[in-house]
């Protein structure tokens, strides 16, 4: 398994997932054109990774300037097969970042959070 | 032409009119007015808040054009992507900005749009946010291009109910227009 790395663009974000070091980051903006197109190269790596997932600790990090309502769709399928594999036995946490300016994004990591139970997910204001 | 077009410039700068874009979207317009519109917004000091909440509905209803409306122009050598054609005004008035969508919608898409629209303006902050969650965890129903939650989006970012009309173009078509009043 290759670690996915795709550069960031004006409407997406940067994907570094690295499966060497169990750090998998999201960072920027995200209103691609169709965000489940977008997003699928992701998801089928996340499915494969997780398969192969053991007991080792792997941390998901968002850090998201602005995101569309499509993409929250996206995000939330996302954590809930986190939450899923969490619930199985396994170790991880999701760190949702963002600046103290950006009250929004503060706001959208608390939604996030208030929907899900067993997965640890953190906001950390910066 | 000259002296309209300033006649045009001036009556938009006396509605308050802080941007205007009317023609063909294509995704790489969003991007590259939406980082001018986010650029504008911060020189104006209006706060993030604001500003993040009338990017986010500028956003959606640029999408919804691309996604929904009526109005293509279609490359006719080839299969490049097509072009779909509307209208959004942003402005501000004594209580925050206002943003202003349209585009050619055909009849038949009204009673389903209207039933959506009304569904969400009976709803109040809570209900929105309640719903809005409920949807994303929702498969997309059929017709839907995005996630099927642009409109409740720009509900819960609106400080008034979403307002809407569909003036009728022709026989087939009428023109959908929302209008979402952002505070300050």
């Amino acid at each position: 398994m290759q670690a996915l790395i795709i550069e960031s663009t004006q409407s997406t974000p940067s994907i570094y997932f690295d499966q060497t070091t169990n750090v998998l980051i999201l960072k920027g903006e995200s209103f691609p054109e169709n965000a489940a197109k977008f997003y699928a190269p992701a998801m089928q790596w996340l499915r494969e990774y997780l398969s192969a997932l053991e007991t080792e600790e792997a941390i998901v990090q968002f850090e998201i300037v602005y995101f569309n309502s499509s993409t929250s769709k996206v995000f939330m399928t996302i954590l809930d097969m986190l939450q899923a594999e969490v619930e199985s036995g396994k170790n991880i946490s999701v760190l949702w970042l963002c600046d103290a300016e950006n009250e929004t994004a503060i706001e959208c990591g608390e939604e996030f959070k208030e929907d899900l139970g067993s997965l640890p997910f953190k906001i950390v204001v910066l | 032409m000259n002296l309209e077009l300033y006649d045009f410039y001036q009556q938009a700068k006396g509605k308050n009119i802080i941007f205007y874009y009317c023609g063909p979207v294509a995704h790489a317009s969003i991007e590259g007015v939406a980082q001018t519109l986010r650029k504008n917004l911060e020189y104006a000091e209006v706060g993030s808040l604001t500003t993040h909440s009338v990017f986010s509905v500028f956003i959606e209803q640029m999408q919804n054009i691309l996604n929904y409306s009526a109005e293509r122009i279609s490359n006719p050598e080839g299969a490049d992507p097509e072009l779909r054609v509307g209208v959004v005004v942003i402005g501000h008035e004594k209580n925050g900005y206002f943003i202003l969508c349209g585009n050619k919608v055909c009849n038949e898409d009204i009673p389903n749009l209207k039933n959506k629209l009304e569904l969400i303006r009976g709803m109040n902050k809570e209900e929105l946010k309640a719903f809005y969650k409920e949807r994303r965890r929702m498969d997309p129903a059929p017709e839907s291009k995005g996630a099927g939650l642009g409109l409740i989006e720009m509900a819960r970012k609106g400080t008034e109910p979403i307002e809407y009309s569909f003036p009728p173009i022709d026989g087939a078509h009428s023109f959908f227009t929302i209008r979402v009043v952002v505070g300050r």
